[in-house]
């Protein structure tokens, strides 16, 4: 059931006295010298916590020149198309009543995001809920029509990867994956440089990340009054609530968000992939070592060292937390790509921006030399594909094939195992246990 | 290697560095700790439980690798034991999750024993949905009869997570069932397994229908239609597809042209035409990106 704001507060008891107007807007016709509907997207927002809030186009917003916020990638030079945030859904109302106030006007309110998803007006969404839910709301949303952008990682299993993207190409939905870095000037920069063999042939990338918390103990508890923790688990297997497992930290647990892996793995193994034109494909093995934590709640990797061949060309990537920093920029995280003439630093590649070294932000590719798509901004990049109907820069395949590594490496680690992989098939060639591991069945309703 | 008493005293060590040496060398225990690990998980202390915790999924994965495994066979037995057993509720459920990544199939009967017990009942479908081999399929299927009407839903889910061919002449009788959510769950069951049955199913009558599920119902339809296609079977998928081409709804219009776009034949390319000049940009954009890929072909 839709749950209009005037009743979702009262029911809800959250914070009032936000004013509800009853006579539409005359932006909302296309008066005034405001833009008409038909040129304004209406979007639905799908988790609205510390990720989705930054996504949010405010109404009064609406018939001002916006930019994308400089975490959505792109040089912030472009004035975004009006847009209104029509709808919103989180299964925490206190996040939901928050949202609301800061996108002001009457957006329709829900706390079941199947309710968002039939509704007709809404013509794309923006996803950031915990990651064990990307898939399955991808999914979800185009089934009943609607273009995504959804955050990274893309899944939490190759399975669920693979399975959006046949719902993506099933029903021709623009998809766009949050590894904006990406549309970032200086990745694109960086691959230039690099596909234009200034490097030479890129035969190994090293990346370095900070380790993760190890986490300690904090007691399970009822959940708060206002969260639908039922709902928040939703297809993940059920463990008790904690808060040191919901908001803001679920990303230490495998179930639930894999780790810095998989959180800032699908930000630098994104441009990786990218730049070495590995959007399509895999590595032929995956070996990891390092420790999980030795106490505590969580039960991603602390250090984690994940080799990863690639045949045809040959070259190995290397995900290290910690690794070895770039000697050139100083960066809390990223790659270097080491050359048979050459080696070039990216670093970030997230919603703080992404940086190369100077002698690429100086390269000109000749005339005939290999051009790359530069990406206006990966919120300018989803609008324009949600109009063309092309893909976008972070695709399915590309997101799926990044999260992929993510997966696959913790995989190996959890084994301490070598994996052979077939990235053809998507199939582990030589465990029977890792094989098991690439899908998880949904729990209760929900299903691939 | 430490002896078993030296183990399991590491396990419940007050010293939390201690309890992750002993864990992490769990696979060089043998199965005979599992009753003893698994009365830990459910102990007061979250140290020693998480270290038990861990210690038995590191002994099942010390033998996941390779089926043929020679200790693997006593430590499914150890783990069958535990999930079955009228010990505390966690560890059974543990050791239903361990169950689905070294099982095989001639636990299979074992692991569905449980399968009506409300309380696991969730875990063990899990369990059975990741277990290789056609053994699983049939434990659902007997399953499936005596399941409260809550629980045939996720039965059939499972199913069609696993594409059970087997499992369609229970599917098709579900369809029919008075019970919405039964029906719909056998329909989303059909749409996966994504075979051609004797005879032409019987959809739920969609007038009744919440408008989740009228979404769910055309999604089924049309991954049904997208089996076919794939089958060779283009005359069945054809059925299907005209009827998305007819609906207003646009992404409805565009599942179905890119749908018959893979069949690549000329009445494929008759459907689609009149889509090159529809109204609505999206679904005239994925019909002349259709057009041309079928030129391309």
């Amino acid at each position: 059931m839709k749950t209009v704001r005037r009743n979702f507060i009262k029911s809800a008891g959250g914070a009032a006295g936000a004013f509800l107007f009853d006579i539409v807007p005359a932006r909302a016709l296309g008066l005034q010298g405001q833009p008409p509907p038909s040129d304004t997207l209406n979007f639905g927002h799908i988790g609205i916590g510390g990720r989705g809030r930054q996504f949010l186009r405010p109404e009064a917003d609406l018939g001002k020149e916006v930019k994308a916020s400089p975490n959505l990638g792109g040089d912030g030079s472009r004035v975004l198309r009006p847009a209104r945030s029509m709808a919103l859904c989180d299964v925490d109302v206190k996040r939901l009543d928050e949202a609301a106030t800061r996108v002001g006007g009457r957006p329709k309110l829900y706390k079941d995001f199947r309710r968002l998803l039939e509704d007709k007006d809404v013509d794309a969404v923006f996803i950031a809920s915990p990651d064990h839910w990307h898939a399955l709301m991808t999914i979800m949303a185009c089934q009943a029509g609607k273009d995504v952008y959804v955050e990274k990682p893309a899944c939490n299993t190759i399975e669920e990867g693979r399975a959006m993207v046949t719902a993506a190409e099933r029903y021709g939905r623009v998809v766009q994956v949050g590894s904006q870095g990406r549309s970032q000037p200086s990745a694109w920069q960086a691959a230039t440089y690099i596909r234009n063999g200034q490097i030479g042939m890129v035969r190994k990338v090293l990346c370095w990340h900070y380790a993760s918390p190890d986490g300690d103990w904090t007691p399970d508890t009822d959940p708060p009054p206002g969260l639908d923790y039922e709902m928040w688990v939703g297809p993940a297997r059920w463990i008790p609530y904690n808060q040191k497992r919901t908001h803001g930290a679920f990303r230490w647990m495998i179930d639930f968000g894999g780790g810095q892996i998989r959180d800032r793995g699908a930000h630098v193994m994104s441009i990786a992939n990218w730049i070495m034109n590995c959007d399509h494909t895999g590595p032929a093995s995956i070996e990891a070592s390092g420790e999980p934590p030795h106490d505590g709640m969580y039960d991603s990797g602390v250090t984690m060292n994940v080799i990863y061949e690639f045949k045809n060309p040959d070259w190995t990537l290397i995900w290290a937390q910690p690794g070895v920093p770039s000697a050139e920029i100083e960066a809390r995280y990223g790659a270097v790509y080491w050359g048979d003439t050459g080696h070039l630093t990216v670093t970030l590649g997230d919603g703080q921006g992404t940086d190369t070294d100077p002698k690429a932000k100086q390269y000109q590719a000749p005339y005939e030399g290999v051009r790359v798509f530069r990406s206006p901004g990966h919120g300018e990049n989803f609008e324009d594909c949600i109009r063309t109907r092309e893909k976008p820069i972070m695709h399915m395949e590309a997101a799926h094939r990044v999260a992929s590594l993510c997966i696959l490496g913790n995989i190996a680690f959890k084994l301490r195992r070598k994996l052979e992989w077939d990235p053809v098939n998507e199939r582990v060639l030589n465990d029977d246990e890792a094989n098991r591991m690439l899908s998880q069945p949904g729990r209760g309703p929900w299903h691939l | 290697m430490p002896d078993r008493a030296q183990f399991l005293a590491d396990i419940q060590n007050q010293n939390a560095d201690v309890r992750f040496a002993a864990w992490r060398a769990a696979g060089d225990q043998e199965a005979d700790v599992i009753a003893e690990l698994g009365k830990l998980i459910a102990g007061p202390s979250p140290g020693i439980s998480k270290a038990a915790n861990e210690a038995l999924t590191t002994l099942v994965h010390s033998v996941g690798k390779d089926p043929a495994s020679p200790k693997r066979p006593q430590i499914v037995k150890e783990l069958l034991d535990l999930a079955n057993s009228a010990g505390p509720l966690a560890a059974r459920i543990h050791a239903f999750r361990l169950l689905s990544l070294a099982a095989g199939e001639d636990s299979v009967p074992a692991i569905a024993k449980s399968i009506q017990q409300a309380e696991v009942q969730e875990e063990v479908v899990f369990c059975l949905e990741r277990i290789p081999g056609n053994a699983s399929i049939k434990a659902l299927l007997a399953a499936y009869p005596n399941a409260a009407a809550g629980f045939k839903p996720r039965i059939l889910a499972a199913l069609g997570h696993r594409r059970a061919a087997e499992g369609l002449p229970m599917v098709l009788s579900a369809m029919r069932s008075s019970d919405k959510e039964i029906a719909m769950a056998a329909t989303k069951a059909f749409g996966r397994i994504g075979r051609k049955p004797a005879q032409p199913p019987q959809f739920p009558p969609t007038a009744g229908l919440t408008g989740w599920q009228k979404i769910d119902f055309m999604d089924s339809r049309l991954r049904y239609a997208d089996a076919q296609v794939a089958a060779g079977n283009h005359a069945e998928a054809m059925k299907v597809y005209k009827e998305a081409l007819d609906r207003p709804e646009e992404h409805w219009q565009c599942a179905a042209i890119i749908g018959i776009a893979r069949m690549g034949t000329p009445e494929a390319a008759t459907a689609i035409f009149p889509k090159l000049k529809s109204a609505d940009s999206k679904v005239r954009i994925t019909a002349q990106n259709a057009w041309k890929s079928m030129a391309g072909a």
